[in-house]
């Protein structure tokens, strides 16, 4: 089956507001979806967890909009909506009945333009214990809660910007100031430095009028302070371990490598071979270690695609109780090394290939992810038609790639091996509080 | 115009497209069982999921459990195709077969390029009809499960969620249990009772295939009839009439009681607040969904706009009915700072005490039910959330026109019949508030407040490891 072509325009307004536009009228839903081109590693000392912050913010009323009234005006709608942040970029989005596409264009140009005039110590101080408490659901009240911020602490050492977490410590949540954020949004929140795509079941010529009247005449910042240099080792040089005591029934073995940058054709590659390793029932790692060696409750292997001088792959796999942990690590490790000593099978290779391929036209059904994606190839790197290439990209990886990959990248001087063990288990008999 | 003039005017909506839930057909095959097709033209990824209106519900307690391992055990080897033969056979064709069982049904579904449909439905057929449970796969997943029963306890999601349950209900109703079975019955488990629910499931007038995507030029109910004519010869499951089906819920409650799960050091304790709720067949189904949706729904609901974006005492809180074949849980759902644990479980008794003294206001009314009927479209973008829905209304015995009904069903709720409803169906005086947290932190502060007799559970988090199992690894 080939996929259909998203066909789609680019386009930039004067204010360097670059607009997408992809139309689609299968079902009668539109997506609208802004990236800006700021996130995480964009955070100094003393002030982490800002990027996030701040995205709470923006929920927090504009001029026209009051606190909240955001959610209240796109759900009346029949509408939904989210924001998100990551390490390289924040994005926002609204899903909205096709009649109901200008009333989100306006949500996100009020805010994008008069923000600050809402912005009060009274919400920033809520925000600020609502994000408090989803640090705490999401990763300090979890058992392993900590891995990711754990492995990518190692795989980008400071003083690099990926080296803390997205989410932030409390203190510095603690110190953030309404000034901080009036700097951040008139340094970052501008125009220029903003992806706007638009997809689904709309007139693009009403659409592109809209987006000029709302967005047209915002003004741009022209002193966007470049970020700085974020290159580094395409490996690390050497293999880092860390064992963590934690509130846990199974140890688990978490697993990082530092890999090819988003956009990487290598990075086809490793998707790939992530595919192989540990997709499904079928995969290396899973038929090894849970199904016939019996010695790991699960297992997982993924990638995580960022753009500022190297990306992350990771990987799981929980021990099964009696079963010794370098029993564990060395079966995973193994199963790794191996793909890069010997070309991964024809079979397993066309297996692969077949299910990426599912997968993605599973996704590109839905507008939403139809502008998302267009969005964030345009933010990382500025080729929005990625999204009818991507898929071509991934079938001609070739067993040669998979193995190079594998044998630059997935090897023990590039490592982290993360290892969580009961607490119990080390110092004797748990106290029964 | 200036920015500040274009940007104070609100826009008005535009003219909504005509909107109808995509239209089924239904073919009865001769051996009863059903077969279900919606043509989504356009959507060349096709939907397909077969499904046993038979579910963990439906089991004998001893064996608690059993559907569910014997939906994950399906995958492990069939007569045609053993071991991992039939998993790789549907990778070739770019499709992964899923198995589940739920409290209500068991299903497999798949999704796959319309040209690849005929082969990937003949391996869901061979799965579901000659499965071969091997003795040491089943055992491995066994093991598995009373691994994940370690996790389930030491994750506070997972833990108030199962002590929530078994408070709501009592001991006898199948949904106190998990629905995969817990540490007394999961170890019963073998090829042995697998393969008894497997016969009992195999039966087709409790069977629907359901089939959505672009459908141009195939006939399904030839291709159904084709591959699934098997399952009307295969030993006969048990005839409706016998206990599938039967009620599994009974209330455990007669008034309001509080458990404390202690785990040492938690920095925020996980809440639930309710009682048992409703079966799907409730008659007010729709005057339900929109005091739910304003009660806990929206992301603006009562309790949200109270406890996060006025007190900040959490990142998010919902209230909902989950509706089974009997009646599932109804429950609100957070997690909170540990400091105001109190304030916390007292904001949301007041909101179920609100929804029901007074009526919701003409702009809450209107609010949510804008929302149910306009996002109802979004709801149904793809054939595969298309074919959900028509599971569900398999599973629960729906009419045909249930979704098709939906919208002016929804509009037609009143301030008044939203009130009915809380009146009817929330029951503030007697719920079951069930804590996660840290008890040295909070247990005074939880008895001072007395919103009911309280009970502290200290336990070891960790559990005690199962015996035995590390001699199962070879």
């Amino acid at each position: 089956m080939t996929a259909p072509t998203i066909a789609f325009t680019d386009e930039r307004l004067s204010n360097g507001l670059r607009v997408i536009i992809a139309e689609d009228h299968l079902a009668p839903v539109a997506a609208v979806c802004i990236w800006y081109d700021v996130g995480s590693k964009h955070e100094v000392d003393g002030k982490t967890g800002f990027a996030h912050l701040f995205e709470h913010v923006m929920f927090q009323g504009s001029r026209h909009v009051a606190k909240t009234e955001h959610m209240s005006l796109v759900q009346a709608a029949g509408g939904t909506m989210n924001g998100t942040t990551w390490l390289d970029r924040t994005n926002y989005f609204e899903t909205m009945p096709s009649h109901q596409l200008e009333l989100a264009l306006w949500l996100e140009a009020d805010r994008m333009a008069t923000l600050l005039d809402a912005l009060n110590q009274a919400n920033l101080d809520n925000q600020r214990e609502v994000v408090k408490n989803e640090k705490r659901s999401s990763y300090d009240n979890r058992p392993y809660g900590q891995w990711f911020h754990k492995l990518q602490a190692h795989v980008f050492p400071a003083p690099h910007p990926y080296n803390h977490p997205t989410i932030g410590s409390m203190e510095d949540l603690d110190a953030a100031s309404i000034e901080d954020v009036a700097s951040f949004f008139r340094t970052y929140y501008a125009p220029n430095n903003a992806v706007l795509a638009i997809a689904g079941d709309v007139d693009p010529t009403q659409a592109r009028v809209w987006v000029e009247r709302y967005f047209g005449s915002i003004p741009a910042n022209s002193a966007i302070p470049p970020l700085g240099d974020m290159s580094l080792p395409p490996t690390l040089g050497g293999e880092v371990r860390e064992i963590v005591e934690d509130q846990v029934p199974l140890a688990r073995h978490y697993f990082g490598f530092r890999a090819p940058r988003f956009g990487d054709s290598r990075s086809d590659a490793m998707e790939l071979a992530a595919q192989i390793l540990a997709g499904g029932k079928g995969s290396r790692l899973y038929r090894r270690l849970v199904r016939e060696d019996r010695v790991a409750q699960d297992v997982a292997f993924f990638s995580l695609g960022l753009i500022g001088g190297a990306s992350i792959v990771a990987g799981q796999a929980t021990v099964r109780p009696g079963v010794a942990l370098d029993v564990v690590e060395k079966a995973f490790e193994d199963e790794l090394e191996r793909l890069g000593r010997e070309p991964v099978t024809d079979d397993e290779l066309a297996r692969a290939r077949a299910l990426i391929e599912t997968y993605e036209l599973e996704a590109l059904q839905r507008v939403d992810e139809r502008a998302d994606r267009l969005a964030m190839y345009a933010t990382l790197v500025d080729d929005p038609d990625l999204i009818n290439r991507q898929l071509d990209r991934y079938l001609a990886v070739t067993a040669a790639d998979i193995q190079a990959v594998a044998a630059e990248f997935l090897v023990p001087d590039n490592r982290v091996v993360l290892t969580y063990i009961p607490a119990a288990q080390s110092q004797g008999e748990e106290t029964a509080a | 115009m200036t920015l500040e003039d274009i940007l104070a005017v609100r826009p008005s909506p535009g003219v909504p497209r005509a909107y109808q839930f995509p239209p089924f057909e239904r073919e009865v095959l001769p051996s009863g069982m059903q077969v279900l097709t919606v043509n989504v033209p356009g959507r060349p990824l096709i939907s397909a999921n077969l499904i046993v209106r038979q579910g963990a519900s439906d089991e004998p307690a001893l064996f608690g459990g059993v559907t569910v391992l014997a939906a994950r055990a399906l995958t492990e080897g069939t007569e045609r195709y053993p071991g991992l033969e039939l998993i790789e056979a549907s990778e070739r064709l770019g499709a992964t077969l899923h198995a589940e069982a739920s409290w209500d049904a068991f299903a497999v579904s798949v999704e796959v390029a319309a040209p690849r449909l005929r082969a990937a439905l003949e391996l869901l057929a061979e799965l579901v009809l000659h499965p071969t449970f091997p003795e040491e796969d089943v055992a491995r997943l066994r093991d598995e499960r009373l691994n994940d029963l370690l996790q389930a306890r030491a994750e506070p999601r997972r833990r108030v969620e199962q002590a929530f349950a078994a408070s709501i209900y009592t001991a006898d109703s199948a949904y106190a249990r998990p629905a995969a079975g817990d540490e007394e019955s999961v170890p019963r488990l073998g090829r042995e009772e697998l393969t008894q629910i497997h016969r009992a499931l195999l039966n087709p007038e409790r069977t629907a295939l359901v089939v959505g995507g672009d459908l141009s030029g195939l006939d399904l109910a030839a291709m159904a009839a084709e591959v699934f004519g098997a399952l009307g010869s295969a030993p006969r499951g048990r005839s409706d009439g016998d206990v599938v089906g039967a009620p599994v819920a009974h209330s455990g409650l007669d008034r309001t009681i509080v458990r404390l799960y202690h785990r040492p050091g938690s920095v925020q304790s996980e809440v639930r607040i309710g009682h048992m709720g409703l079966t799907r067949s409730v008659p007010d189904f729709h005057a339900v969904q929109v005091m739910a949706s304003i009660l806990g729904g929206l992301f603006n609901s009562r309790l949200q706009m109270n406890l996060r974006e006025e007190k900040g005492y959490t990142y998010g809180i919902g209230a909902g009915f989950e509706m089974r074949r009997s009646a599932g849980p109804f429950a609100v759902r957070t997690a909170v700072h540990t400091a105001v644990t109190v304030p916390a479980i007292a904001e949301s008794l007041a909101e179920l005490r609100r929804i029901r003294d007074s009526r919701v206001t003409e702009a809450e009314l209107l609010a949510a039910r804008d929302y149910l009927v306009g996002v109802f479209p979004l709801r149904f973008e793809t054939p595969g959330a298309v074919v959900a829905a028509l599971g569900g209304l398999f599973v629960h015995s729906l009419p045909d026109d249930e979704l098709a009904r939906y919208r002016p069903m929804v509009e037609a709720v009143t301030a008044e019949d939203v009130q009915r409803a809380a009146l009817e169906h929330v029951d503030p005086d007697r719920v079951a508030i069930v804590v996660v947290g840290d008890a040295d932190a909070i247990a005074n502060d939880l008895d001072a407040a007395a919103f009911g007799e309280l009970e502290i559970v200290r336990e070891d988090v960790l559990g005690d490891q199962p015996e035995g199992q590390a001699e199962d690894v070879e």
